[in-house]
């Protein structure tokens, strides 16, 4: 009756399923209890309580910590013995960086993963607490300081910067930063430049007025830490929005109910009509699409895409009392990172190499952007020593920010 | 059994012993499967749980009063009864529940009436029905609200302004632009086709001596749908809709980009928002919190079905069908209905494929027209020189892999499904039953991102039997048929249940041994159910995105990481490529399975 088109099918699919039968009686008993369950619970377990992120500083931190100093071609003899190496990281950059690599140094085969930051800190940790080691080089940027707290801090991403190069390297990620920051990225107002010929804010506060009532967009910093990171910032650097407040309006500050001008800024940004979309691309599409008046709060490195999206918007570079805090992203070699020398050797290319003129750095170099080395020349119209940035302080941040976001959620 | 070094011989030995001391499958394979769902599931909610009870070093940013390690009810307290539980959760709570019915209310008329004219009545072009109605679950459900988007978009958020404001001037309001009402219309055309499938399998299998009885016996077609079809198909649809709820209250996309511009929050964005702030303990008491919502809707569900007689129909008994008559109504009805399919189904595919041939997005002009984006070569000036999909070699890996994933995972998930279902439909009155059918449901509930997470710890260093399956294809292949139990497990047993006990017993009278009468019994009947399923988890292995994105590796890397990394680097053509390729081999396989398979959906299985 039946076709025998199908007859060995189910039989297959039978043997598949005892398959899984067995197994799955195999694995129960061992959960049932006798002496082999008690070594994989506890094992289990293990693993689950030393998942908590500062649970072994000691043991990782020192590996890479001190670079010894090997030349290119010390590291390129050793990579090719690797032959490859995995980088896992926050932006697709890394992935063109890889391609040039890979055609200069024949021989290593660079497979880039790209996973969110938030994402990859949960991967690495579960991987490393496991035992694993996959990644080598891993690109990120920062939640809130969490990436310093529970990942630098203990000794999971591993500083790297080559001696060589250092020097030229601008602060705050010479010595201070967690990490070299291949770029730095900022949040920041953009305007239509086909409606303003100049910029229409130079002031935060200018938001609250009435002239941008339900005109300014944001990106939501509930599903964006980056996003939270900035406001988060106003609130640890309050005293420099009553400041500028004041010169805004010529009196001091008066709190509604809020616990400082940062927090003050926000609730009446909300007052003013606040919209809020999901991300950077939908903010830039509302004000940059038809002439429009309203402004917008996005990543200054999407000002590249003005091409490509048929956008006229400009970032405004200067704003009182500070324009943004940075948003970097760093680099690190992983914790026992599999193909070291390999690893080291991509770094390099993607900082572009002693000289500041490697073609690794082409992806990173970019509008909206900036390389923070003396020695490279930055495409924006504004030199990275004469940002007005806010400092990144990780510690402060990762603090503060749930607070905010407690205060955010509050205010819809 | 308990060493795997014996001989086969001896081990199938003591398995039939076992297998004749157990007697009742339902109870063998009911506790197997107990066990293997138990490692799979139970124990990963345990550990989130204990995690929720237990101060982490993370919360000092929270509170003072934290000490790490010790025990804690402060993240219950935060989320339940705190100044904050308001906006954080029962708000965030009364959208889900309001979406979640409202989508299973509309999916579950549109998915049943079309079941039913499809399956049981003359309607022309059903085959043309049936394969358009599977076309929107084919895109990922953030293309229909983006499509919305296109349509009733008003000032609010600015940019251009939708086509209803561009021609007719009307700035639609915004409850019409964002928040519930679009959320609620975008999920339900994109999972009516759950009901569509489930019930019309339901329908089609049923024998239509009974209606055509009840019609010589004079009662009305309103009557015999009521009284007769209506009845027959309750245990399906109740499965379709505790389906359709928990899908909707747990999905992310859809209220992201349509509910944030009016502030309309759901569970599974605040979710979100703690995974992405790093608050994973907050995520937990969520995640945990919306597993006993749905737990009390497949509690409801249980009651419903459980009082109501569990209707036999399917006896193994070859009968002729006679449809429904349409009468006047058999043009009209089918007009209608493929004008409202060509809307929510061809419009935006065919959007999607344009752009994939335009160089500059929303230039209209022949010029503008290009195959770069397929195979065009590397050029600097366009998305930074990222070549076209088919000339990259990371395409042709993660194609391998994802059909791979796909194939492997759905052919297993619909036959264990189908088995578990055994279980649940025949083991109703034992513990074992119920307990299968609760646990099998979880993984729904469980956040793709929080399963992954745990399966990272779990599987990333050998651990008895199970070798470190991290960085592997099986990983993947295992958490998604996880993850898709919950409906084939309801789809399994919603199947089982038309099924008459009575062919089963003859068998077992003539001595087929469980595995025998499943195989040759079941598994032939229930086919179209099984190739649905084998569709349905196929198509969501293809899209499936959060669940995998943790777990893969370069190594591991499939299509849809693939449009991941291309729509976070802005490059709408591309992605909508790789869209396209996968809608594509969906509907090649889903053809596949109606011509060889002879899954069609238009034809019971007894009707041979």
């Amino acid at each position: 009756m039946r076709a025998p088109l199908h007859r060995n099918k189910p039989v297959l699919i039978l043997a598949v399923f005892m398959f899984v039968i067995m197994l799955m009686t195999a694995c129960g008993n061992a959960n049932t209890g006798d002496a082999e369950s008690s070594s994989a619970s506890s094992n289990s377990a293990n693993s689950s309580s030393s998942s908590s992120p500062a649970a072994d500083p000691s043991q990782a931190a020192s590996s890479a910590s001190s670079v010894p100093e090997e030349t290119v071609e010390q590291l390129y003899e050793q990579a090719k013995q690797e032959g490859k190496l995995v980088v896992y990281s926050t932006s697709g950059r890394a992935n063109d960086a890889a391609e040039t690599f890979m055609k200069h140094y024949p021989g290593i085969k660079v497979e880039v993963s790209k996973v969110k930051s938030d994402e990859m800190m949960d991967k690495v940790t579960k991987e490393q607490d496991a035992g694993q080691f996959d990644p080598d080089v891993i690109l990120t940027k920062e939640v809130s300081g969490a990436v310093e707290e529970e990942m630098v801090k203990p000794g999971r991403y591993v500083r790297y910067l080559p001696e060589d190069i250092a020097p030229k390297v601008d602060e705050p990620y010479r010595t201070e930063a967690e990490a070299y920051a291949n770029y730095v990225e900022f949040r920041t107002i953009f305007y239509n430049s086909s409606h303003y010929s100049t910029a229409p804010v130079t002031n935060w506060w200018d938001l609250i007025t009435p002239e941008f009532k339900g005109k300014v967009y944001t990106a939501d910093p509930l599903s964006s830490p980056a996003f939270m990171d900035l406001f988060t910032t106003m609130v640890i650097n309050s005293d420099d929005m009553a400041a500028a407040y004041k010169e805004k309006f010529g009196q001091d500050i008066e709190l509604h109910g809020t616990e400082n001008a940062g927090y003050e800024f926000i609730k009446q940004l909300f007052e003013n009509g606040l919209v809020v979309l999901k991300g950077s691309d939908d903010v830039l599409d509302a004000i940059g699409k038809a002439n429009s008046d309203a402004v917008g709060l996005a990543v200054s490195g999407d000002v590249s895409k003005n091409e490509e999206k048929g956008w006229t918007i400009q970032p405004i570079l200067d704003i009182k009392p500070k324009t943004a805090v940075p948003d970097s992203g760093y680099l690190f070699l992983a914790n026992k990172a599999p193909h070291e020398a390999a690893a080291k050797l991509f770094i390099r290319w993607m900082m572009g190499e002693v000289d500041g003129k490697g073609e690794g750095l082409n992806p990173f170099n970019e509008l909206g952007s900036w390389v923070p080395r003396s020695d490279v020349e930055t495409k924006n119209d504004m030199q990275f020593e004469d940002l007005n940035l806010w400092a990144f302080d990780g510690e402060a941040l990762y603090n503060t920010a749930p607070k905010v976001r407690d205060f955010w959620i509050k205010q819809k | 059994m308990t060493t795997k070094a014996k001989p086969i011989n001896k081990t199938s030995r003591l398995y039939n012993r076992t297998f004749n001391w157990l007697r009742n499958p339902v109870q063998m394979i009911g506790i197997a499967a107990l066990l293997l769902l138990f490692y799979t599931i139970v124990w990963p909610v345990l550990e989130m749980l204990y995690t929720t009870f237990v101060w982490r070093q993370q919360d000092m940013r929270l509170t003072a009063e934290a000490q790490p390690g010790h025990l804690t009810f402060y993240h219950w307290v935060r989320v339940l009864a705190s100044d904050m539980s308001a906006s954080l959760f029962y708000e965030p709570v009364l959208h889900s529940l309001a979406v979640g019915f409202a989508v299973s209310a509309i999916s579950m008329v549109l998915g049943c009436g079309l079941a039913w004219l499809v399956t049981r009545t003359d309607i022309p072009f059903k085959k043309i029905i049936a394969f358009l109605a599977v076309i929107p679950y084919l895109l990922p459900s953030w293309v229909l609200s983006q499509a919305w988007l296109t349509f009733f978009k008003n000032q609010k958020i600015g940019g251009t302004p939708g086509i209803m404001q561009s021609l007719f001037h009307i700035s639609p309001p915004d409850w019409l632009s964002y928040g519930f009402v679009p959320i609620v219309l975008s999920l339900s055309a994109h999972d009516s086709v759950y009901f569509f499938l489930i019930v019309g399998a339901a329908l089609s299998s049923m024998n239509s001596q009974l209606e055509e009885a009840a019609g010589m016996a004079g009662a009305g077609r309103l009557t015999i749908l009521r009284r007769i079809v209506f009845p027959l198909v309750i245990p399906s649809m109740l499965s379709g809709f505790i389906l359709i709820f928990t899908k909707a209250i747990s999905s992310y996309g859809v209220p992201a980009l349509l509910g944030t511009p009016v502030n309309f929050d759901m569970i599974s964005t605040m979710l979100y928002s703690s995974m992405r702030s790093r608050l994973t303990t907050e995520a937990n008491v969520l995640s945990l919190l919306l597993i006993v919502i749905c737990m009390a809707a497949i509690f409801l569900n249980q009651r419903i079905i459980g009082r109501r007689r569990s209707y036999v129909t399917v006896t193994g008994k070859a009968s002729a069908r006679t449809l429904t008559a349409l009468g006047r109504w058999r043009r009209p009805a089918a007009g209608m209905i493929l004008v409202l399919m060509v809307l929510i189904a061809i419009i935006p595919l065919v959007v999607l494929l344009v752009q994939t041939f335009m160089l500059k997005e929303g230039v209209y002009s022949f010029s503008n027209l290009s195959m770069h984006y397929w195979w065009g070569g590397s050029d600097p000036d366009i998305n930074t020189g990222e070549k076209g999909v088919l000339q990259n070699p990371i395409f042709s890996l993660a194609f391998k892999n994802s059909l791979l994933l796909s194939g492997i995972a759905s052919v297993i998930a619909a036959v264990i499904g189908l088995a578990l279902g055994y279980v649940v439909a025949r083991g109703k009155q034992s513990w074992v039953g119920r307990a299968v059918d609760q646990i099998s449901f979880l993984p729904y509930l469980i956040p793709g991102i929080s399963l992954a997470a745990i399966y990272i710890s779990m599987f990333a260093k050998p651990t008895l039997l199970i070798p470190a399956l991290y960085g592997s294809m099986s990983l993947l292949i295992l958490i998604t048929i996880v993850k898709e139990l919950p409906f084939t497990v309801k789809a399994g047993s919603a199947a089982v249940m038309q099924i008459g006990q009575e062919l089963e017993e003859a068998a077992q009278i003539s001595g087929a041994s469980w595995f025998t009468r499943f195989r040759r019994i079941l598994m032939p009947l229930n086919r179209k159910s099984l190739v649905s399923v084998f569709l349905l988890v196929f198509i969501g292995a293809m899209k499936e995105m959060e669940l995998i994105i943790m777990l893969v590796t370069p190594r591991t890397e499939t299509l849809t990481t693939l449009t991941f990394y291309y729509a976070e680097k802005g490059y709408e053509q591309l992605t909508n490529v790789i869209l396209m390729i996968i809608i594509a081999i969906v509907m090649a396989v889903y053809l596949l399975s109606v011509k060889f398979g002879k899954a069609d959906l238009t034809q019971g299985i007894g009707g041979s």
